[in-house]
Formats: structure tokens, C-alpha cells, sequence
């Protein structure tokens, strides 16, 4: 016990990034639920092409180990690409395999999702091999660059991750709040059918949902390479099932709910490394069944009253 | 004459009318519907009955088997999925409970060696409560959280499975391995029915299809009462049957429970005949495995889930040997051309135009760039003799492989029928091509990749299956 809490500054240090991983994951989530209230299982793989496209890219800017460009610039190039090819396939997905079902039983577009899901992974697994690849962050930030605080010790990448992840979502709040289009996404997760007799155009905003929902997926993905380093196919299902489990914490389709539910979970997943690390993908399980025990509309969701 | 036509919409008035269009498949479909069910299946058991008696080949009868164990695994995924409508995504979990609750109670893990008759009973209704107990969270809320709470209950499952060798109780130091880790159990005692040892893979054929024939039949009375029809209306609109008086979410438990108990089921027969079970014969891609077969049958339908079954579990065997699997690839790739291509001959025009493209390519290639062509394989099929064979195969098969997907998804979505001609024609030849440089050297990776193909394109166009009914939206 006495282990856990000397542990327990670094504990919070690496849950706030953990979490902020989640907190992008389960954005996408949020806001394709808000808006279609479907559950995107290809999300979680979309997170994994993610993280390899930003492999991808920066094997191509440090050949023989050697980065053309200084490490901010890199960095900014892995988020770009990666936000661009995930943004592209998330709307590539949306076209293909749910807009036919928009109109479908609920249950159609979630095995289709499922497809989507086994599909990718397994394209994966027959272009690149099952072999892990390894992300060589130390190319980039010297892994004994960062800051001490106390106990904790905040590394300059898990700083890179924390400040990446807030101006997202910063970014992507104001988007939401404050233009026009946030503002027809916000109509047409209220009420489609009415939006669109307003004259919003609801394909155009869904499209447009999936391709910023993929893209922050994307993002998380790079930032994931670059702390963990380690990525292999298989990593989008667990990452997945987290992120939505965050966004569920949060109060799905909701937005900052998304971010508080992703920054808890990561948290709590943290401190229960303290305790005991075989059983911390329990705790995510855990976290889910007891909020919709105790309170399904999550922490900053409203109680929705079903419509007839 | 007129007809009373209370009750009939224009899309039933229509049904013969559809029926003649499609030609012979319209009137096998509708043979089928008419027949007695129960004498399908009669004919089914009893023709597979027969198999282990015309072979003594090992390996077909242990194929057999598998059928029967993933038809029984389909038939109970089918009642949550395709009668009540829910998506349960933990069904492997109850697979792997049947299978480790039997490795637990007969074998030497505990030293328990309960007889059959005892511990598959206790290990189905332990599989049902389960079933329950997970039904019961996320019955309170919408369809969905279903969904995700079995999903993560499944990913649970396999955790434990594989991290429980070494537990320790708390006020003991003593560590205690229940699931054996990543090794598994071993050893299990074979399965013993009145004074009958089972120890042959004909053997476990036979129990298997007996337990396959006896669920058929209790499923498809089931399906019949009340209760079947109670869970097709909560299918097709929840909160009308609620509206109606019906006990939603006792139905909805009920379903999730027989599927859960004919799991655990076919869990512990799947055990005993491997004699012993490993985390990994549990995971996500059976379970994808399990979808691909109820939806292709068309989920609600029993004789459709069971050819599902049949197809998708004998067809990956079929692409184990090269040879067969180009066989099956180049027949299935034509067969589809001919059959779905309307008028019939534009088929045939299509195909030979793909030989002919690939013909010229051949020659143009090797004219203009001969230096771009890599050595000719030794075991050079008429295959590769017509393909374009670059000297890095791997690399350009792989972006090859994704050119293909665009294209193929491109053209699913065109509707000129010209320009889809023409677009098939380069998109069949790189088709072929990656066939030949990287599917068919990875049976399984391509059998996964086909399963998750399966799910999308019959959920977009023929969401009711090969075999189940369309659903008409009356709105």
C-alpha cells in the first residue's frame, strides 16, 4: 500500500494522458452517436490506421534514423496526414457501409459496423503483417527531456500528448459552439427530420461529422505511437471498447462529457495499475456497468425522454 | 374474379410477379418456403447421418463435426440475433463458459471427474444464468448499451481465461491456478452417456449432430408459441410490443438465456471432443465467424442459419489446398459474372473481356517494359502465365489489394451499367492479381477478410440473408 501511494503522483501524471487519449477516442464516438445514434465499432480501427499512418510518415521523414525536418515539424506533419487519411476513411466508411442502412433496423448498421471493423484489421494484417512495429519516438524527444514535479516526473512526450489533446478539443468546441456549421450539427443531433425542413443539408453534416469524429481518432493514434511506441492491428478493439466506455461515462453525445468521461477513465485506469496491472482492462468493464446501473445517461447527460 | 384483398399490400400482391423474374432461384425460394421445415431438417440429420458410413476418411467426418458444432453455435446466436433482435457480442464468452465449465468439472484440474450427465447440465444452466445476470445491467436502456456491455464481457472473459493460472485468495499465500493461463486445461475426461465412452471422432460426429437435431427441434417449437412470435414482434417494433402488454424485457432475458445455454452447450461438446480448451478458442474472430454464418443464412431462419453454417465452415476447408482454393477463386469469381449480371450474356462478354484486357497487358508489358516482369514462378499456372507478375510482387500485390477494395466499393455504387462494365473489367484482373500474389497464400487472413466482406455487403443489400424473408416496411 505504502508503494501505491509514493506511485501515486506518476499514477496521475500518466492517467491524464492516458486519458486525454481516451477523451479523443470517445469524441468520435460521441459525435457520430449524437448524430446518428449509432455505435461506430470501425472506430476503434480507424484509431489503429491512425497510429500506423503516423509510423508510416515518420519512416519516411527520418530515413537512416536521421529526421529531415526538427522534431515540432514532424510531429505536426504525423498529426496531419494521419487526421487526413483517417478523416477520409471514416467518410469513405460512413458512404459505404452505413448510408444505406440510415433507414434500416437498428440492429443492421451495427453488424455492418462489425464488418467494417473485422475488415480493416484484417487488411491490415495482410498488408503489413502481424508483426508489431515500433515507434521510434526517441528520434524525436529525447526521452530525458521533461519536467520533474515532485515525486512525478512529466516526460516531453506525455506533455506533447496533454497539450495536442486540448487543442483539439478546444478547437473542436469552438467549431460546435460558436459557427454555423456546429450549429447545424447540433440541429441535426437534436432532430434530423426537423433540421432538414429547416434547410439544413444532414448529409453534408454527417459526412462531415464522421470525417472530424475519424480525424481526432487519427490524431489519438499518432499520440498513442508516440508515448506507448508499440503498435500492432489488434490494438483498435480494446481502444475502442475504452473509448466508448468514456463517452458513455461522459453521457454520450455529449461532448465535454466525452472529455471528462475519457480523462476519468484513463484515471482510474492508472490507479488501479497501482494496485494490480493484470486486472486494469477490468476496470473499464467495471466503470461501464456501474454507470448505466447508476446513472445511464452518464455524468453530463441529459435525461432523454423517449419520443413516440 | 376478385379477390378479397383485405390485409394484402401491393408488395404481397406483387410476390409471384418478383418470384417469376428471378427464374429458377425465384422458384427454389419459393419451394423451399412451402416445404415443412421439420422435413428439411428430417432429410438434413439423416443425410449426415449417412457420411461417416460412405467415408472412413478421418478428416471429412471431423469436418462434419464442425458443421454440426457451428450449426448448433448458429442456431443459438440466431435465436438472440435473428428472432429477438438483440446483438449480443459476448456469445463466445457462453461458448467458453460451456468449454471451461465442462474442463473444470471433468477433468483433473480439481480433481473433479463428474460424469457427463451431471456436469453438462450444471455447466448449460450455469451458461443460462450468466446469460441473465448480463441481460439484466443493460435490459434497463436502450438496444445499444447491449451491445457494448456484452462485448466487454467477452473481451472479459478471454482476460481472465488467460490470466487466472495464478490467483491469489486474499488471507492465503497460496496461488491458485483455476483456468490453467494461456496453457489451458488438459486432459479432459471424454464424454460418457449410458455406459457409451465416446473416444472417435465419429463418435463426437454423432453426439453432435443428435444435440444438433434435438435444439433444431425445441428452437423450432419454440419459435412457433408465443413466445416466437412475442420475440418477432419485439424485433420488428419493441416499443409497439410493449405498448401491447407484452413483457419486454422478460422476453428479451429469455432470449438471451437460450442462446446463452445452447452456447454453453455446444461449449462443452467442443471441449470434450478437443479434450481440453485454450483462451484462444474463444476469440473475436469466432465470434465474426458465428454473425457471418446467421447473417448470410438470413437471421430468424433456422434452415437458412444452418447453411450459413454449412457453406462458410466448409468453404474455408475447401481453400486450405492450393490447388482447390484457385479452383474455388477463378469458378466463383466467373460464376458470380454470369449469374448476376444481367442480360445473361453480358456475363460472358465481361469475362472474356477480362481475359482479353489481361492478354494485352501481358503482351504490351512484355514489349514496351520487360525489365518491370520478374522470373517467372517454376510452378507457373495458366494463372500466372496470363498475369503481370512485377518482380516485387508482395509490395505492389499489397497496393494492389487496396486499388481493389476502392474499385469494388466504386463500383457497387455506380448505376450506369455501362460504366460499370467497363470499370469491372480492370477492377476482375487486379482481382486476380491479388489473389495470386497475396490472398491465396494466406488462407486464413483471406477467410477473415471474407467473413468481415460478408457482414457489410448483405447488411447494405440483402439484409434478410440468402434464405430469410425481406422485411416489408409498412409505414
Amino acid at each position: 500500500m505504502e508503494a501505491f501511494f509514493t506511485q501515486l503522483p506518476q499514477q496521475v501524471v500518466n492517467g491524464l494522458t492516458l486519458g486525454a487519449l481516451y477523451a479523443l477516442i470517445a469524441l468520435g464516438y460521441s459525435m457520430v452517436y449524437g448524430i446518428l445514434q449509432l455505435l461506430n465499432f470501425a472506430h476503434g480501427d480507424v484509431y489503429m490506421v491512425g497510429a500506423f499512418v503516423g509510423f508510416g510518415v515518420l519512416t519516411a521523414l527520418a530515413p537512416d534514423n536521421k529526421p529531415v525536418l526538427p522534431s515540432w515539424a514532424v510531429i505536426l506533419v504525423m498529426l496531419l496526414v494521419a487526421m487526413l487519411v483517417c478523416g477520409t476513411l471514416g467518410v469513405v466508411i460512413e458512404w459505404f457501409a452505413y448510408r444505406p442502412l440510415r433507414n434500416a433496423p437498428r440492429i443492421a448498421p451495427l453488424i455492418s459496423a462489425l464488418g467494417v471493423s473485422f475488415f480493416i484489421q484484417n487488411a491490415m494484417l495482410l498488408t503489413l503483417s502481424a508483426s508489431d512495429r515500433v515507434v521510434k519516438t526517441e528520434l524525436l524527444l529525447s526521452p530525458r527531456l521533461g519536467i520533474d514535479l515532485g515525486s512525478a516526473r512529466l516526460s516531453a512526450v506525455r506533455a506533447v500528448i496533454i497539450v495536442t489533446a486540448i487543442l483539439l478539443m478546444v478547437a473542436l468546441n469552438y467549431l460546435v459552439r460558436r459557427t454555423r456549421l456546429g450549429r447545424a450539427m447540433r440541429a441535426v443531433a437534436i432532430d434530423r427530420e426537423a433540421a432538414a425542413m429547416m434547410g439544413v443539408d444532414v448529409d453534408r453534416v454527417i459526412v462531415i461529422t464522421f470525417f472530424l469524429g475519424s480525424a481526432l481518432a487519427g490524431a489519438a493514434g499518432v499520440l498513442f505511437g508516440l508515448t506507448f511506441t508499440r503498435i500492432t492491428y489488434l490494438m483498435g478493439f480494446t481502444a475502442g471498447l475504452k473509448g466508448f466506455t468514456a463517452a458513455v461515462l461522459g453521457g454520450i453525445g455529449n461532448i465535454p462529457g466525452a472529455m471528462l468521461g475519457g480523462l476519468l477513465l484513463g484515471l482510474a485506469e492508472n490507479l488501479a495499475i497501482g494496485v494490480s496491472s493484470t486486472y486494469k482492462d477490468l476496470i473499464a468493464f467495471v466503470v461501464l456497468v456501474l454507470v448505466l446501473l447508476v446513472r445511464p445517461t452518464g455524468l453530463l447527460g441529459a435525461r432523454v425522454q423517449q419520443k413516440v | 374474379m376478385s379477390v378479397d384483398k383485405i390485409g394484402q399490400d401491393e408488395w404481397v400482391e406483387q410476390a409471384a410477379a418478383r418470384r417469376a423474374q428471378l427464374g429458377w432461384w425465384g422458384r427454389a425460394q419459393e419451394r423451399l418456403e412451402s416445404a415443412n421445415p421439420l422435413l428439411i431438417a428430417g432429410i438434413l440429420v439423416l443425410a449426415a447421418a449417412l457420411v461417416p458410413l460412405l467415408t472412413s476418411n478421418e478428416y471429412i467426418i471431423r469436418v462434419a463435426g464442425n458443421v454440426c458444432l457451428f450449426a448448433l453455435l448458429a442456431l443459438g446466436l440466431n435465436v438472440v440475433v435473428g428472432y429477438a433482435g438483440l446483438l449480443d457480442l459476448g456469445y463466445v464468452a457462453f461458448y467458453g463458459l460451456g468449454g471451461y465449465g465442462y474442463a473444470m468439472l471433468s477433468s483433473g484440474q480439481f480433481g473433479l471427474h463428474l460424469p457427463t450427465w451431471v456436469s453438462i447440465p450444471l455447466v448449460v444452466a450455469l451458461a443460462a444464468l450468466f446469460g441473465l445476470l448480463l441481460g439484466l445491467p443493460s435490459l434497463r436502456l436502450a438496444g445499444d448499451y447491449l451491445a457494448i456491455v456484452t462485448l466487454g464481457f467477452g473481451q472479459i472473459f478471454m482476460l481472465l481465461a488467460n490470466s487466472m493460472d495464478r490467483v491469489k485468495l486474499p488471507g492465503s499465500e497460496q496461488e491458485l491456478n483455476i483456468t490453467g493461463g494461456p496453457n489451458g486445461i488438459t486432459n479432459l475426461d471424454p464424454i460418457q452417456l449410458f455406459g457409451l465412452r465416446l473416444s472417435t471422432v465419429t463418435g463426437y460426429f454423432y453426439l453432435l449432430l443428435v444435440a444438433l437435431a434435438l435444439v433444431w427441434l425445441a428452437l423450432h417449437h419454440i419459435d412457433r408459441s408465443r413466445v416466437g412470435r412475442a420475440w418477432r414482434a419485439l424485433r420488428e417494433d419493441a416499443l409497439a410490443a410493449e405498448a401491447m402488454g407484452m413483457p419486454v424485457r422478460r422476453l428479451k432475458l429469455l432470449a438471451f438465456a437460450i442462446g446463452a445455454a445452447v452456447a454453453g452447450l455446444s461449449g462443452s461438446i467442443f471441449a470434450a471432443w478437443q479434450t481440453a480448451v485454450f483462451p484462444s478458442n474463444f476469440d473475436v474472430t469466432l465470434l465474426i465467424t458465428i454473425y457471418a454464418m446467421v447473417v448470410l443464412g438470413g437471421a430468424g431462419s433456422q434452415v437458412g442459419t444452418i447453411a450459413g453454417a454449412l457453406l462458410l465452415s466448409v468453404i474455408p476447408e475447401l481453400l486450405r489446398g492450393p490447388d482447390t482454393a484457385r479452383a474455388l477463386f477463378y469458378g466463383g469469381v466467373a460464376a458470380m459474372a454470369l449469374l448476376l449480371m444481367r442480360p445473361r450474356w453480358r456475363g460472358a462478354a465481361l469475362l472474356a473481356a477480362v481475359l482479353a484486357f489481361g492478354l494485352l497487358l501481358k503482351l504490351a508489358v512484355g514489349v514496351l517494359a520487360p525489365g518491370l516482369l520478374g522470373q517467372p514462378e517454376q510452378a507457373a499456372g495458366l494463372a500466372q502465365r496470363w498475369l503481370v507478375v512485377p518482380s516485387n510482387p508482395t509490395l505492389v500485390g499489397n497496393i494492389a489489394f487496396l486499388v481493389v477494395v476502392a474499385l469494388l466499393m466504386a463500383v457497387s455504387r455506380v448505376r450506369r451499367s455501362n460504366i460499370r462494365f467497363a470499370l469491372l473489367i480492370p477492377t476482375l484482373y487486379l482481382l486476380a492479381f491479388v489473389w495470386e500474389t497475396r490472398l491465396a497464400s494466406q488462407p486464413s487472413v483471406t477467410r477473415l477478410l471474407f467473413f468481415g466482406a460478408i457482414l457489410v455487403l448483405l447488411m447494405t443489400y440483402r439484409p434478410h440473408g440468402l434464405f430469410g424473408k425481406p422485411r416489408v416496411e409498412v409505414v
